[in-house]
C-alpha cells in the first residue's frame, strides 16, 4: 500500500490547477506556446472579421430599424418594422427578384451541368492535359469589369457581334435583337457572362474531386457495360457530391448577389436601373439605387437583410435538393 | 531558442493584428490641398467639355503656385456625387459644376456653398442674363451660391451630306423654312425616311426635351407641384409620335453608339444647344462640313446651361474664388465659345465682334455668333424644380421603352405619369 501510495501523490499534483513550484520558466513557456499561441495566431483573422464582418451586419441590422434618409436629415428615427413591411408591396423589389431568380435559374443549371462536363473531360488522358486545364481557369481571372465591357461591345443591338452570329444562321436579319429591351434577351445576355466567368472555375473544382475517385471503380462498371455517361451519372456525381454541394452553395450565393454584369451591362451604368424598365433590375443593383441613388438608407439596409435571408434559405434548399440528387442520405 | 520563437512570433501576430487594424482604419487621404511649398491644387467636378483644357494651362502659367485638376464625369452622376459630399460634410470639390436642371435643388442647400456676394460678385450682376442671375440666386436674394458660365440657346444642326441625298433642301435658310412647327418637323423626317431607308432622329428623348424646354411651365410649377398635363404632355406626344412613325435611331445619348452614329450617318438631325456643338466636333472630327444649323421648329427655348459653384467645404476656397472670376471674364468666355461652342451667359459679349461675327468652319461656316445669342436673349426660362433631373431620367425612360418596343405607345402615358410622381417623390 505504501508504495502506491506515493507513486499517486506526484500524479495528484500535477493534475492540480496552481502551478508547480517545480516547474521552470521553460516549460511554463511551452505551455503557453501550445495553450495560446495558436489563438494569438488565429486572432487577425477574427479581429478583422469582428470589425469588417460582423460589425458591418449588425450596424446594418439596425439601420434598416430606422428611417434613415440622406436628403431628409431630419427624418432619423425609429421606424420599427415598417422598412420590411414596405418590401411586401414595393413593385420595385419583387421585379428585382424576380429578374434575380431568372438570371439565377438561367446561369447557374447550365453553369455546373457545363462545368461537370468540361470536368470529365478534362479528368482523361489529353495531350496537352495542363494546357488545357490552365485555360478552364482563365476566364476567371479576368476581371469582371474587363470582361463585362467586352460582351457590351458583343451583345450591342446595330454591330454586335452576337446578332452577326445569329444573323449568319438567319435569326433577326429583318431585325436585330435588342439585348437591352426585353427581360428573356437581357437575361440571357447576363446568364452567358456568368457562365462564361464560371464555368472554368467549377469545372477545375470537380476536377480535383474526380482526381480522388479510383480508377478500378470505373474499370469494373466499364466491364458491367457501363458507357461514359452512365459512368459520369452514376459514379462521379455520387462520389464527388461534397464539391458539388460546395459549389451549388458558392453560385447560389454569388448568383443572388449578381451586380456587376448587369450594372455595367446598362449603357448608363450610372442610372443603376437595369434597363429602361428595370428589365434586368437584381436585387443588388436596386439596393445600390435605393441607398446612393435615392439615398433612403434605412430601406436599402432592410433590402439587404431580406436578401441575407432569401441567400440562406435558397442555399439551405439547394443544398438538401443537390444532396438528394446525387444520391445522398436524407 | 525554444524560448524566442514562440516570442517573436507572438509579437508578430499581435503586430499583424493591431497593424492590420490601423491601416484600415486611416482612411484620410492626403491627396489635395495645400502642400508645403504653398502649392495649391483645385478641383474641378464637371461632365461633357466645358472648354478648360486650354483654359486649364493658362491659368496655371500664370499662376505658378496653382495646379487645375480637371474632373469631367457623367451628368447625373457628378450631381448626385456633390449631393452626397454635401451630405457626407467632405470630399466635395473646389468647385462644382451644376446644370440648370439640377439648381433648384442646390440653391435651396444655399448654406453649403460659399456666398459669392461676399466675395464681392455682385458687381458682375449686370453683365449677365437677368433670368440666368436669378437662377442661383437664393429666394430672399441675399446668397448667389454660383456663377452662369454658359446657356443652352437651341439650334437643329443637320448633315447637308445627308439631306441632299434625300432631295431636301441644304441651304441653312430654306431648311429652317420647312419646319416652321413640330409637326412639320415630323412630316420632313418621314419623307425623309421614305426616301432614304434611315432613321431621321438620333433619339426621341432628344426631341422631347427641346419641346419641354420651350413650354412655360414645366414639369413642376414655381410651388413644386408636378403638373403633368401641361408641358410635359406636349413634349411627350411629340416624341411618341416620332418613335411610332419610326424616325428614331434609338440611340442612347453620350455612349459609345450615339457617338458613332455622328459619323456613320445613323441619324440625319439632331437637336442642337450651343453645347453641343462641342460634342460633335469632338466625337466626329470626320465629318467636318457636313454639318450644318438651322433654327428649331417653334421658336425659341432653352435647354441646358450651366453655373460653376464653390462648396463651403473646399479646402481652398479663396484660390477657387479667384479662378472663377477669371473664367467669367470675357476673353475666357469668348474662348470657350469659339473652342466648344458654349454661348456666354453674359449678353454684353454677343455685340463683341469676337462672337458676333464668329463662323463655326466645322458647321459649314454657320453663323453660330448670331444663331445662339438671338435664342438666348429673347427667353423667359422655365422654373425647373427640386426635383427635375429624376423626374426627366424616368420620363425619358419610359420614352426608351417605347422607342424599343417593350411599352405601346398608347398605354405610355399613364406609365409616364406613373414613373414621374415615384421620382417626383
Amino acid at each position: 500500500m505504501p508504495t502506491t501510495r506515493a507513486a499517486g501523490e506526484p500524479a495528484l499534483r500535477r493534475r492540480g490547477a496552481a502551478p508547480d513550484r517545480s516547474m521552470t520558466w521553460r516549460d511554463r513557456l511551452h505551455r503557453f506556446d501550445v495553450r495560446y499561441v495558436p489563438y494569438l495566431l488565429i486572432a487577425p483573422f477574427f479581429l478583422l472579421f469582428l470589425v469588417f464582418g460582423l460589425f458591418p451586419m449588425v450596424f446594418n441590422a439596425v439601420v434598416a430599424l430606422r428611417h434613415w434618409r440622406l436628403d431628409q436629415p431630419d427624418l432619423t428615427g425609429w421606424a420599427g418594422t415598417e422598412n420590411f413591411r414596405r418590401l411586401f408591396t414595393d413593385g420595385d423589389f419583387g421585379n428585382a427578384l424576380y429578374n434575380t431568380f431568372g438570371i439565377f435559374l438561367l446561369s447557374t443549371i447550365p453553369q455546373l451541368l457545363l462545368a461537370l462536363v468540361v470536368a470529365s473531360m478534362l479528368n482523361r488522358r489529353l495531350r496537352g492535359q495542363t494546357w488545357w486545364r490552365v485555360s478552364a481557369l482563365l476566364p476567371y481571372i479576368t476581371p469582371i469589369t474587363a470582361s463585362t465591357l467586352v460582351f457590351n461591345v458583343f451583345f450591342a443591338r446595330d454591330l454586335g457581334m452576337a446578332n452577326w452570329a445569329l444573323g449568319l444562321v438567319g435569326i433577326g436579319t429583318e431585325n436585330p435583337i435588342d439585348w437591352r429591351a426585353d427581360k428573356l434577351h437581357s437575361w440571357i445576355a447576363i446568364a452567358t457572362m456568368v457562365n462564361w466567368k464560371w464555368v472554368g472555375y467549377h469545372a477545375l473544382l470537380f476536377l480535383a474531386a474526380m482526381q480522388s475517385i479510383p480508377r478500378d471503380v470505373y474499370e469494373a462498371s466499364a466491364l458491367d457495360g457501363a458507357g461514359p455517361w452512365r459512368q459520369l451519372w452514376r459514379i462521379t456525381v455520387p462520389m464527388i457530391r461534397p464539391v458539388l454541394i460546395f459549389s451549388v452553395v458558392l453560385s447560389t450565393i454569388g448568383g443572388l448577389q449578381l451586380f456587376t454584369e448587369p450594372m455595367l451591362f446598362d449603357l448608363n451604368a450610372q442610372a443603376a436601373t437595369g434597363g429602361s424598365g428595370g428589365e434586368w433590375q437584381t436585387v443588388a443593383q436596386l439596393i445600390y439605387r435605393v441607398g446612393w441613388k435615392d439615398l433612403n438608407l434605412g430601406y436599402a439596409a432592410a433590402m439587404s437583410w431580406a436578401l441575407f435571408l432569401i441567400i440562406l434559405v435558397v442555399a439551405a434548399l439547394n443544398t438538401a435538393l443537390t444532396n438528394r440528387m446525387s444520391g445522398g442520405r436524407r | 531558442m525554444k524560448r524566442s520563437t514562440p516570442r517573436w512570433l507572438r509579437v508578430a501576430a499581435v503586430a499583424l493584428a493591431v497593424g492590420s487594424l490601423v491601416v484600415a482604419c486611416s482612411g484620410r487621404s492626403t491627396t489635395g490641398g495645400t502642400g508645403g511649398d504653398g502649392q495649391v491644387t483645385l478641383t474641378i467636378n464637371f461632365w461633357g467639355d466645358f472648354g478648360l483644357q486650354e483654359l486649364k494651362t493658362r491659368y496655371e502659367a500664370e499662376h505658378s503656385n496653382v495646379r487645375i485638376a480637371l474632373n469631367s464625369g457623367e451628368y447625373n452622376a457628378q450631381h448626385e456625387d456633390l449631393q452626397k459630399k454635401l451630405i457626407a460634410g467632405s470630399g466635395a470639390p473646389d468647385i462644382a459644376a451644376i446644370d440648370e436642371g439640377f439648381m433648384v435643388q442646390f440653391r435651396s442647400q444655399a448654406d453649403q456653398f460659399v456666398n459669392l456676394l461676399d466675395r464681392g460678385a455682385g458687381k458682375y450682376e449686370s453683365n449677365y442674363l437677368p433670368w440666368k442671375w436669378k437662377q442661383s440666386l437664393s429666394a430672399d436674394g441675399r446668397t448667389q451660391i454660383a456663377l452662369g458660365t454658359d446657356v443652352g440657346g437651341l439650334a437643329m444642326c443637320y448633315r447637308t451630306d445627308l439631306f441632299a441625298a434625300a432631295g431636301l433642301p441644304t441651304d441653312r435658310d430654306q431648311v429652317s423654312a420647312l419646319w416652321p412647327t413640330w409637326d412639320d418637323f415630323l412630316t420632313v423626317g418621314q419623307r425623309y425616311v421614305a426616301q432614304t431607308n434611315r432613321k431621321f432622329l438620333d433619339n426621341a428623348t432628344n426631341l422631347f426635351n427641346p419641346i419641354l424646354g420651350q413650354q412655360p411651365v414645366g414639369f413642376y410649377d414655381s410651388e413644386e407641384r408636378l403638373l403633368m398635363a401641361g408641358g410635359p404632355k406636349v413634349a411627350f406626344d411629340y416624341a411618341v409620335k416620332a418613335a411610332d412613325l419610326g424616325l428614331s435611331a434609338n440611340l442612347t445619348s453620350f455612349q459609345a453608339d450615339w457617338d458613332k452614329g455622328f459619323t456613320n450617318g445613323s441619324f440625319a438631325v439632331l437637336t442642337c444647344p450651343a453645347w453641343m456643338l462641342g460634342h460633335i466636333q469632338n466625337t466626329a472630327p470626320g465629318t467636318e462640313g457636313k454639318w450644318d444649323i438651322a433654327a428649331v421648329p417653334g421658336g425659341g427655348g432653352n435647354w441646358g446651361g450651366s453655373f460653376l459653384t464653390v462648396p463651403k467645404q473646399g479646402k481652398n476656397i479663396d484660390e477657387a474664388y479667384k479662378f472663377l472670376e477669371w473664367l467669367i471674364q470675357p476673353e475666357q468666355q469668348i474662348e470657350v465659345f469659339k473652342t466648344v461652342g458654349n454661348l456666354p451667359s453674359q449678353p454684353g459679349l454677343y455685340t463683341d465682334p469676337a462672337i458676333a461675327d464668329f463662323k463655326n468652319e466645322f458647321f459649314n461656316s454657320a453663323p453660330v455668333g448670331q444663331i445662339f445669342p438671338k435664342m438666348a436673349e429673347g427667353l423667359t426660362p422655365q422654373y425647373l424644380g427640386r426635383k427635375n433631373g429624376p423626374t426627366r431620367v424616368a420620363v425619358e425612360n419610359v420614352i426608351n421603352r417605347v422607342q424599343n418596343g417593350t411599352l405601346k405607345s398608347d398605354a405610355a402615358w399613364a406609365e409616364a405619369i406613373k414613373e414621374a410622381e415615384k421620382a417626383s417623390r
